[in-house]
């Protein structure tokens, strides 16, 4: 065969032409939805679930869909900028993922089965009213308890769930107190809600005292903020774990669990021992002049006093306050409460008084009580109690006073315990001591949680004749409390939460729902989460790219926007449009308030200018149109608009406190009688616990070892649910992207010597269990964890644990103390998560 | 044809058409079907590319030094050993096909080559040493280019002279290229700086003497399947026991050299290399060493040359011991990870970076800083037929041209 | 103009932030990350390898000016784009994987099936994908496709898409920390030049030549 030259190039030729042509325009293709490539828009809204990040993100439309996710990064202050975090930029993963909610679903098996069927919107609303109809008439309207997590993520959807509980009469659970993250020394001390710098004055603290906080994680857009106040000062981490902030700080204080009183204290005796602490600001802005009386521990009252009861009398004050006394050079004098004028008083000293009925007592001032109550805290014994050295402690101390201004973080995971209150009030004395207070980079912060309501709601919150019953969670899951509903709860309706994961303490959530104690469970979300699961009617809601809301958060002041970029997937609707349609079947004079006239979009769209016009000092002139072409900065008193805690009770001698939105402020300054920041507490039961100052309180003496002194020996791991850098709390728990970063599969972190102990080898799966409950998890050998610990990341939905929930092991205990008060959200018990003991073992064989 | 022939050729044509089954449905479902992963990107395909290559080269480094260094009496096998080099680098080229992910674009080899790589010189000499053996075996076998083969010969006065002349001037040529293909082969890898296991100098005289040793053997075997072990062969045998043997000791020597040296000095790549390859893998390098050994020395004893079984047991344990040879190219190459480093505040460890696998690997984390890589079902397969293809071209030819001698010259 | 990139790790909190950034725009399936972010001596991302030590390692493409992946790669493929960043051109490539046994940093990734069948995986509503959805070329070359197809190779390219427009690549706009800076290197006056020299920048890797234009702040090391 003979093959011609000339031939076989053609040939080539020709097969090569075939083949390039073949390469160039052929496309396998599985894809039926051809990516249209048209253009297309660029839409910003901004991702808030509640991490306190509230981050612009601009999301591109192609074909009607997101195709990509990416910082606004268009805040005023280019150091705002990015902002953003990895679950903000796998959002998608969740609006487009498996576990989308499309239509609404009526449950058909039992609870927790998943068996649900489809219905329509009129089938599922009706049945829903139906059911809320009868509950109301056989138990009342406080039957019904409404959760919308915590408010500040969305002034418009969530304020459609409180309008319509509060013209329904339902009772309301705060998210605040709910999730722990109410620190209630901030009511004790501060007499507010909670309070924190924004971010951007991190930087201009010279110290920064972060306890127990893992600030680079946890508030993770933020924490380039944090490293630049390094930059500039000194950050120092105190925290019994090797966290990341740890790694990134200049110095790490190990300290011993939950032992952050008795350091803080320390480091108080020293800070006063040496003098170096801000006298003139001690003498007009903190409670430390008052006179105590040593008989019975109680503040002494100017009308009980010889010298000025006839004074107190005429002297007009609001009933929230009290008149307390002062020595001013020989002279007892009264403090006025409503002026924070100088008032030159002794912040030292031990005096007899001459009472109004003739006998004579004793009194010292707050501060002297406060010297002898910091006797014991010396150096050693500090340190036996925390397991630092002595050295390091005065060196921190003296460093941090003489290098101000201080601001102290004091994290959520360290006031979650029972004594949490305790160890805050301790902690504030660092500021106060230094006058680190109302100004620029100084102050104590926490930032658990988008709970601050920024502004004015009532307009929309609180229309005309609503009445809602608050009832504390815990007072829920115990089944009593002050306030709690005669005939009990019988219903649950809820948004934007997971209780049935989160907050299904001791397993009592689900034992409630499937013993049939609870005859109503409604939950609005946009997946299928455990509580949907549970629920008997599930209704979807739209995520924050395909509806219009406002969100504010208290990590910087921005308002702003969430827009829709996308219509409401299947059959979605927003939550206004769903709780207008159950207003108006419950009562159709209900529905006025809703603007049943305009359709979801436009309604929003009014709500917000409401909110605008009607919000106050910190909405003026602020509109939707500024809103719409980006983030808009809150008013404050400070300059620029800063977000400075007692801005103007420092610079402008504003009596404390500032109102914390929504509570009248009569419901606030009742907690702070004096008009200043107050260490001593005088009511009965503080006086009857020992804690009218700051002490150091045992752990687990109140909770574990007083309900089961075996736990010493049996369960001896301290159970810390974390945050997990790859979820917010329960959202993006099934997140696909950001479970392959976590191999898919629930962490518990153990100490290596206590692993090896028990046998336990790294990347084992574990069971971890105590009395009440058990969940498991993959065991990770973690040189930072201290001894005696187990922290495992909440927030994994219960499939993910083989349906046992993480939080069948805690327990929901209250403190008396924060009883005697209720302001929801304010003053509340509130989660105390990590009261609770442990032990782990290898479940294989 | 003898009816050993024919099964020979059935089967092999069986499994070959099986392995082109297996090779389509890669084809379709893309190379998941393999067990290659991102972190251990080369297996078996190129390990058994390293295999053909190996044993392609002796078949002309044989033929050459008859004609070169004048051994006449290996002058029978001169044939087969020229035909089984071009079955051997045609398997190594096809063996590399399915482990292309596009193969239709191989033409952009052609169109936009990049000289700078050592694939596309192996490519190049792989084509020019199968041109190479494919001319040298025409030559060989023109003279008896007659009858009914006579229209395949050439037309030339004396085929026998212009055979032995051609041979003679063609022996330098082929014996460069027989060496070359594996240096050039040996260099894709030894030349990636990235693969501490590979980057030697000392792999391309290592490779070059494995492809003597097993070229040879595999001469040996199939000139002893073919012409059995009489006492007309002794002599052959012999002087091929004799080559067989002392390239493995070069081979082995190689091997030790570079052990000895890395194993002294000691340092962290060592340390790394010496825990995954005498870790997991430790039985097979025991066998790497210990077979083509054992193989080579008992090839040395003629009376297991004079025996059929014993022989071919003896090349078998030879060519195995390579095989495996050539599959732990890969294990201490992907299993130390490259990205290693020295993390700071932490002087004296050594950490790598995982890679993410690329595909689902069910109930193993994404991010692999080590692999378990063993063969797929498919990956086998395709290996097996090119196999086959190889025999099935042998004994093809061998049955349809004068590859063997008559008995009576 | 020599492209280059500075990766703060004082700055770099470990978030991994660029490394779903980079995913989402590059719509790379699961399992497949052409970016990563360790914690350097640990066997697991943010648990410390030892008490007190701690810090994190974000590893792409390094774009060496010296790249051993544009050298092997036989049909010339891999090449060096004007600016200097390192790229794939998608109709060339025939997957045969060279580059990735040269790569020293590990950072290509193949994709040994149909990307849309990986997809699948995540079992999105009605067949989504994320991801840049255009196609771009850079000098006429295909270097960034939605769904690339099986078979061939990929791995960061700075994301031309968007460099290509005067925009920055996602990982830089999408990290939280400000840890990452993309500059001229061939200029002294730019920031990443003066951020090299004065602290003390290394590169990963500088003994095996590769020369990479990506390099690396450290941490500031605590007091004793």
């Amino acid at each position: 065969m003979r093959l011609d030259r000339r031939e076989f190039l053609r040939g080539a030729a020709g097969a090569g032409c075939a083949v390039a042509f073949g390469l160039k325009f052929f496309h396998f293709s599985d894809d039926p939805i051809a990516y249209a490539a048209e253009v297309d828009q660029l839409v910003r809204s901004t991702c808030s679930p509640n991490c306190t990040g509230a981050c612009g993100f601009k999301a591109r439309v192609t074909g009607g869909r997101i195709s990509t996710l990416i910082q606004a990064a268009d805040y005023p202050e280019e150091s705002y900028n990015p902002r953003g975090c990895l679950r903000g930029l796998s959002m998608m993963d969740l609006i487009y993922g498996k576990d989308r909610l499309k239509y609404p679903l009526i449950r058909t098996g039992p609870r927790g089965s998943g068996k649900f069927r489809r219905a329509s919107w009129e089938e599922a609303l009706d049945y829903t009213a139906g059911k809320l109809k009868e509950i109301t008439d056989k138990y009342g309207p406080e039957a019904i308890a409404s959760t919308i997590q915590v408010p500040g993520t969305g002034y418009v959807q969530k304020g459609a769930l409180v309008a319509l509980t509060g013209l329904a009469g339902w009772t309301m659970h705060h998210g605040y107190d709910q999730n722990g993250d109410l620190p209630m020394f901030w009511p004790m001390t501060f007499g507010v809600q909670s309070e924190e710098l924004e971010s951007l004055e991190w930087i201009n603290a010279r110290t920064t005292l972060i306890f127990g906080s893992n600030v680079i994680q946890t508030r993770l857009p933020d924490a380039h903020h944090l490293m630049e106040a390094k930059r500039r000062g000194r950050v120092v981490v105190i925290d019994p774990d090797f966290c990341s902030t740890a790694a990134k700080a200049d110095e790490w204080l190990s300290i011993k669990a939950d032992t952050d009183a008795a350091l803080g204290l320390g480091m108080a005796k020293v800070i006063i021992d040496r003098g170096l602490y801000d006298a003139a600001f001690l003498q007009d802005f903190s409670d430390f002049p008052i006179l105590v009386r040593q008989d019975t521990g109680k503040r002494l009252l100017a009308g009980e006093v010889a010298t000025l009861a006839s004074e107190a009398k005429d002297r007009d004050i609001p009933e929230y306050r009290r008149l307390f006394v002062v020595r001013c050079g020989e002279d007892f004098r009264i403090l006025d409460p409503e002026k924070l004028d100088p008032t030159h008083a002794e912040l030292e000293g031990e005096y007899e008084v001459t009472l109004a009925d003739g006998n004579t007592i004793q009194v010292e001032t707050v501060f002297t009580a406060l010297r002898k109550n910091l006797a014991p805290y010396t150096l050693d014994q500090v340190a036996a109690i925390t397991g630092l050295d002595p050295v390091q402690i005065e060196r921190v101390a003296v460093d941090a006073a003489k290098n101000g201004p201080i601001h102290v973080i004091y994290g959520a995971s360290n006031y979650q315990w029972y004594n949490g209150d305790l160890k805050g009030r301790a902690l504030s004395l660092l500021p106060v001591l230094t006058g680190s207070i109302g100004k620029s980079g100084a102050g104590i912060s926490t930032y658990a949680g988008q709970y601050r309501i920024r502004f004015n709601v009532k307009s929309w919150w609180f229309p005309e004749g609503s009445k809602i019953n608050w009832v504390a969670y815990l007072h829920f899951l115990q089944g009593k409390g002050p306030n709690y509903p005669k005939n009990g709860i019988k219903a649950m309706v809820g948004g934007w939460g997971n209780p049935f994961d989160q907050h299904n303490m001791s397993n009592r959530l689900k034992e409630r729902a499937t013993s049939g104690e609870l005859e109503f469970i409604l939950t609005t979300d946009f997946q299928m989460s455990t509580s949907c699961m549970w629920s008997d009617v599930v209704l979807p809601a739209p995520s924050w790219y395909e509806k219009y809301d406002l969100t504010a958060t208290i990590l910087h002041p921005y308002l702003q926007l969430q827009q829709p970029a996308i219509n409401p997937l299947f059959e979605s609707k927003s939550e206004l449009w769903i709780f207008r349609e159950l207003a108006k079947r419950l009562n159709p004079a209900f529905e006025q308030h809703f603007f049943p006239q305009l359709d979801e979009k436009q309604a929003a769209l009014k709500v917000v200018e409401l909110l605008l016009a009607t919000g106050g000092a910190e909405t003026a002139g602020i509109t939707l149109e500024m809103l719409k072409k980006g983030p808009v900065r809150l008013h404050s008193p400070a300059p620029g608009d800063r977000q400075v805690p007692f801005y103007e009770q420092v610079q402008h001698r504003v009596p404390f406190p500032p109102p914390s939105y929504p509570a009248p402020i009569k419901a606030t300054a009742q907690f702070l009688r004096s008009g200043r920041i107050e260490f001593y507490k005088d009511e009965d039961l503080f006086l009857k616990e020992g804690e009218q100052l700051p002490v150091h309180k045992e752990t687990y003496a109140e909770t574990e070892y007083k309900v089961n002194p075996a736990a010493r020996e049996k369960y001896q791991l301290r159970y810390v649910t974390k945050n997990s850098l790859y979820r917010v709390h329960s959202t993006h728990s099934n997140n696909t992207i950001l479970l392959e970063l976590q191999d898919n599969k629930a962490k518990v972190f153990l100490n290596p010597q206590d692993a090896t102990s028990r046998g336990i080898n790294n990347g084992e799966l574990v069971q971890i269990y105590n009395d009440r409950g058990k969940t498991r998890a993959y065991a990770v050998l973690d040189p930072g964890c201290s001894a005696g610990t187990a922290i495992f990341e909440e927030g994994w939905w219960a499939r993910y644990l083989g349906e046992e929930s993480y939080n069948s092991l805690t327990y929901p205990w209250i403190k008396p103390l924060h009883e005697i008060y209720f302001v929801p959200g304010i003053w509340s018990p509130t989660t105390v998560w990590n009261e609770c003991l442990v032990d782990v073992r290898r479940m294989s064989a | 044809m003898s009816v050993t022939m024919k099964r020979t050729l059935w089967i092999s044509s069986a499994i070959f058409l099986i392995a082109l089954c297996f090779w389509f449905y890669q084809l379709w479902q893309g190379l998941i079907l393999t067990h290659m992963v991102n972190s251990y990107s080369w297996g078996l395909y190129i390990s058994g590319l390293a295999f053909f290559v190996g044993n392609a080269a002796g078949g002309l480094v044989l033929t050459s030094s008859i004609y070169l260094f004048g051994v006449k009496k290996l002058k029978p096998l001169a044939k087969l050993g020229a035909l089984t080099a071009f079955a051997n680098v045609t398997a190594a080229m096809l063996i590399v096909l399915p482990d292309i992910g596009k193969p239709l674009r191989l033409v952009y080899l052609a169109l936009h080559p990049n000289f700078m790589s050592p694939l596309v010189w192996d490519v190049i000499v792989l084509n020019l040493y199968a041109l190479a053996s494919a001319i040298y075996l025409y030559i060989l076998l023109l003279p008896e280019l007659t009858g009914k083969l006579s229209w395949l010969a050439i037309k030339v006065n004396n085929p026998h002279d212009f055979s032995e002349r051609w041979a003679k001037r063609i022996a330098p040529v082929a014996l460069l290229f027989a060496i070359g293909i594996h240096v050039v082969t040996a260099w894709i890898f030894s030349t990636q700086g990235a693969r501490d296991w590979w980057h030697s100098p000392a792999m391309a005289p290592d490779f070059v003497s494995v492809a003597i040793a097993v070229g040879t053997t595999v001469v040996l075997l199939a000139g002893a399947l073919a012409y059995g072990t009489g006492r007309q062969y002794e002599e052959a045998y012999r002087t091929l026991g004799l080559i067989i043997f002392m390239a493995t000791c070069i081979h082995l020597f190689l091997m030790m050299n570079d052990l000895v040296i890395h194993a002294w000095y000691g340092n962290a790549e060592t340390h790394r290399i010496m825990e995954i390859a005498w870790g997991d893998f430790a039985w097979a390098h025991i066998f790497e060493v210990a077979a083509p050994f054992i193989g080579a020395g008992l090839l040395m004893l003629p009376a297991v040359r004079r025996s059929l079984p014993l022989l071919a047991l003896s090349s078998g344990m030879l060519i195995a011991g390579v095989f495996v040879h050539r599959f732990l190219i890969m294990p201490a190459a992907y299993n130390n990870i490259p990205m290693t480093l020295t993390p700071l505040g932490l002087p004296n460890t050594h950490w790598s970076l995982p890679i993410a696998s690329g595909r689902f690997l069910p109930g193993m984390s994404t991010f692999l800083d080590q692999y378990s890589y063993t063969p797929s079902l498919v990956e086998g397969m395709i290996l097996l037929g090119i196999l086959a293809y190889a025999v099935f071209l042998v004994v093809l030819a061998i049955s349809k041209l004068p590859i063997l001698v008559k008995e009576n010259a | 103009m020599k492209m280059g990139m500075v990766i703060d790790l004082e700055k770099c909190i470990g978030c991994r932030s660029c490394m779903v950034a980079c995913k989402q725009h590059n719509a790379q399936p699961p399992e497949t990350w052409w970016n990563r972010v360790f914690t350097p001596g640990s066997h697991r991302h943010l648990t410390p390898p030892a008490k007190g030590v701690e810090y994190f390692l974000p590893v792409h493409c390094q774009h060496c000016e010296n790249a051993p992946c544009e050298k092997v790669c036989p049909v010339g493929a891999t090449f060096h784009a004007k600016d200097g960043a390192v790229l794939i051109d998608f109709d060339r490539c025939i997957g045969c994987r060279y580059c990735m046994s040269a790569c020293p940093y590990g950072v290509r990734q193949f994709n040994w099936e149909e990307p849309a069948k990986a997809h699948n995986r995540s079992a999105y509503q009605e067949k989504y994908h994320y991801g840049y959805p255009e196609e771009h070329r850079h000098d006429g070359r295909l270097v960034y496709m939605p769904l690339r197809p099986k078979g061939i190779v990929e791995k960061c390219t700075f994301c031309a898409q968007y460099r290509d427009k005067g925009e920055l690549p996602a990982c830089v706009r999408g990290c939280p920390g400000k840890a990452r800076f993309v500059g001229d290197l061939d200029d002294p006056n730019s920031d990443v030049s003066k951020m090299i020299k004065a602290r003390d920048a290394f590169t990963l890797l500088p003994e095996k030549g590769t020369k990479p234009t990506v390099f690396y702040l450290p941490p500031k090391p605590k007091e004793v």
